[in-house]
């Protein structure tokens, strides 16, 4: 197991309209905005709102995170798609990205951002500037995540876009992987294209090298488990005391996910949640032995974070 | 995927029964039953009445042209059904040999053909009679399933008095919540990543009895859907992912969940609703034609003797149909989806699934060892 330094961040609203709309960007609880660097003068001074420039063209464009319930058409497994980003923020350390997420898929993408600790501008629509407003408020509430990620698969990236569709399949399937240059002795299995120990079929399928690889660490040692969905990808920060479980619900703002069991490697005897649009959110169904930490969140919206410590 | 155990759960590796042949053995998936329930002496499936079967046929109760049932006929179905498998004279004694006065009961429906194919209201309002008859409070009672949606169809609680529970695991189509996560079956079938299958938790927090009612129907997947599949798939969550393509788990995921405590042991009587059936594309009963009216129910408290008789039920009404058995296997019978053509078939049926219970010590098999007692009303 490995832990890297995540730059934490809030994702920023990229807006192409003009100060006009600050009282509204200011109830909705939107402190911060991007914007044109043509804009930038006239958005200074704003009260209450932070203005910085910003170029879209830049920056690493990311699809809007989602969910596509036609299990049967174009997928390789009979779980719902999930349209996730997570690869294109791990190969992408240190880049700023940009989002168009419309509607509540707004919340989504700022969520994901968090989740995956990228830096991001997220342009929306009017529809989405309140699920916008209400997650960037959920996420203060947060606080800086100072931990590290958690991670025991590392995987060697060729940057080709078949290990980016490689990279994707472990990561919606729950399974904490990380590229990396060469092999890490430090992390519990490293994948690199070629390697023995997998089928010739695998480099050219990632859905059965996902499948592979799982098997090789083995369900005993992953560090995140989720059940009770097919639409939940979960992340982990942590050190030696407490660890930090990150779930996202990619269906969100369509579909709560009605009860979600989770799986954490390790003793973690206390728990605090907060979950997105649930105040007060209490866990259900703790149990804790000397291998791992189980508990069920009763609902999850969108996004939720939970606090392990020993 | 062995997890660590405490002391007060079981891990239960399941094996294969010394009856299969060692290919299959091979080919079997690997199940972790975990469970903090240990099993009750003497209680339970297969029960005091091993390898017997009660089973009481009237032409009257119910109308094939409406479905219209008799409750009267059916009361006197389950009066006689009763009896003869207990010995008893009165129904109350009858009914005291599975039920005491302090019990929660469960009556576990079968709701999956609805609203053409289910639990007959009629016949689970006489259950529920009988088992306030015993001193069970009404409140103490509790009709369940796991889906909500099909349930909501039947209406139950129009035939019961108004304090039975009617419940579901599922009152929103795949939430967890109403599933018990310290029970649970751990097997992966085709790579899915959630390999749990988990008890409904009213059975692991509330109920002390269950009876169990299921139809008499073909199975799309299993061959046949009785007793076991009722009491198995129709008590756990996230089972559907045992079937893929043409190819079903059910040949040892069926026994392998009925098996698991606390549904073995709280589990002491079958009643199999035989007033109408499914003879082909079930579980569901889309299609009027293969819809038919054995006219009988079936009593036991030894689900795998009730399965075989009911294997011998939808065989002969196939082969009066000139449809395929149910054991055929042959790849020009498959076709990849839902047929109303009773020579077709989405799944290679797995009836042998009653065999391999029968050797996880769930009851009889052995048609030779399996007295019926045959009532005519």
């Amino acid at each position: 197991m490995i832990a890297l330094v995540l730059a934490a961040m809030l994702p920023v609203l990229y807006s192409d309209a003009g100060p006009q709309t600050a009282p509204a960007l200011r109830e909705l609880g939107i402190r911060r905005v991007a914007v044109p660097a043509s804009s930038l003068k006239k958005w200074q001074g704003v009260d209450g709102i932070s203005a910085e420039a910003a170029d879209p063209e830049r920056a690493v464009k990311l699809i809007t995170p989602s969910v596509n319930y036609r299990a049967y058409d174009a997928t390789a497994t009979q779980a719902p798609w999930i349209n996730s980003n997570g690869w294109r923020y791990l190969r992408n350390p240190g880049a700023r990205f940009f989002v168009e997420a419309p509607g509540p898929a707004a919340a989504l993408a700022a969520a994901e951002a968090n989740l995956f600790g990228g830096d991001t501008l997220v342009h929306t629509d009017s529809a989405g500037l309140k699920p916008l407003g209400e997650m960037l408020a959920f996420l203060r509430t947060l606080g800086e995540d100072k931990l590290p990620p958690l991670v025991n698969i590392g995987f060697v990236d060729d940057r080709t876009p078949v290990s980016g569709e490689r990279l994707n399949m472990m990561i919606v399937r729950n399974l904490l992987v990380r590229p990396v240059v060469a092999p890490d002795p430090h992390l519990d299995l490293n994948v690199a294209v070629g390697d023995k120990g997998y089928p010739e079929a695998a480099w050219h399928n990632p859905d059965l090298l996902e499948h592979v690889v799982r098997g090789n660490l083995t369900d005993d040692k992953r560090l995140l488990r989720v059940f009770g969905t097919d639409v939940v990808i979960g992340r982990l920060t942590g050190d030696a005391d407490h660890v930090r479980v990150h779930l996202l619900n990619y269906a969100g703002g369509r579909r709560s996910v009605q009860g979600v069991r989770i799986r954490v490697l390790g003793s973690w005897p206390h728990q605090t949640a907060a979950v997105a649009g649930v105040p007060d959110a209490q866990l259900m169904d703790c149990a804790v032995d000397a291998v791992a930490t189980e508990f069920t969140i009763p609902e999850l919206k969108t996004y939720a974070v939970i606090d392990l410590s020993r | 995927m062995v997890r660590a155990m405490d002391r007060r759960e079981f891990l239960q590796l399941v094996s294969a029964s010394p009856l299969l042949a060692t290919e299959t053995q091979a080919s079997l998936p690997v199940y972790h039953v975990v469970t903090p329930f240990a099993p009750e002496p003497g209680a339970g499936m297969p029960g005091a009445y091993r390898g017997q079967v009660a089973r009481v046929h009237a032409a009257s109760c119910i109308d094939e042209k409406t479905d219209a049932v008799d409750r009267e006929v059916v009361r006197r179905m389950l009066s006689s059904g009763m009896r003869a498998l207990t010995g008893e004279k009165s129904e109350r004694d009858a009914w005291a040999r599975f039920i005491a006065p302090k019990d929660v009961v469960g009556i576990k429906v079968n709701s999956s053909g609805a609203p053409n194919m289910m639990s007959m209201p009629e016949l689970v309002a006489g259950i529920v009679e009988n088992v306030i008859g015993v001193g069970v409070p009404p409140e103490n009672i509790w009709i369940y399933e796991r889906m909500g949606d099909q349930m909501r169809m039947i209406h139950y609680d129009r035939f019961v008095p108004a304090k039975v529970n009617v419940w579901t695991a599922e009152h929103s189509r795949s939430s967890i919540l109403g599933y018990e996560p310290r029970v649970y079956v751990d097997v992966d079938f085709f790579g899915e990543d959630d390999t749990r299958s988990c008890l409904v938790r009213l059975v692991s927090e509330k109920l002390t009895k269950i009876i169990n009612v299921p139809n008499m129907k073909e199975h799309q997947a299993a061959g046949v859907t009785g007793c076991l599949k009722n009491i198995s798939y129709g008590n756990f969550s996230n089972v559907a992912r045992s079937h893929r393509l043409q190819k079903t788990n059910t040949y040892s995921f069926i026994g392998t969940l009925a098996a698991v405590e606390p549904v073995r042991s709280r589990t002491v009587l079958n009643i199999m609703d035989g007033l109408r059936g499914v003879w082909h594309a079930g579980p569901f009963s889309m299609d009027r034609r293969f819809r038919f009216y054995p006219k009988q129910i079936m009593f036991g408290s030894d689900p795998v003797a009730m399965d075989r008789l009911l294997i011998d039920v939808i065989e002969a009404k196939r082969r009066a149909e000139g449809a395929p058995s149910i054991f055929d296997r042959s790849p020009e019978h498959l076709q990849s989806a839902y047929s109303r053509d009773p020579m077709k078939n989405a799944f290679i049926r797995e009836p042998g699934h009653v065999q391999y219970a029968a050797g996880l010590g769930l009851g009889e098999y052995d048609i030779a060892r399996i007295k019926v007692e045959a009532i005519e009303l």
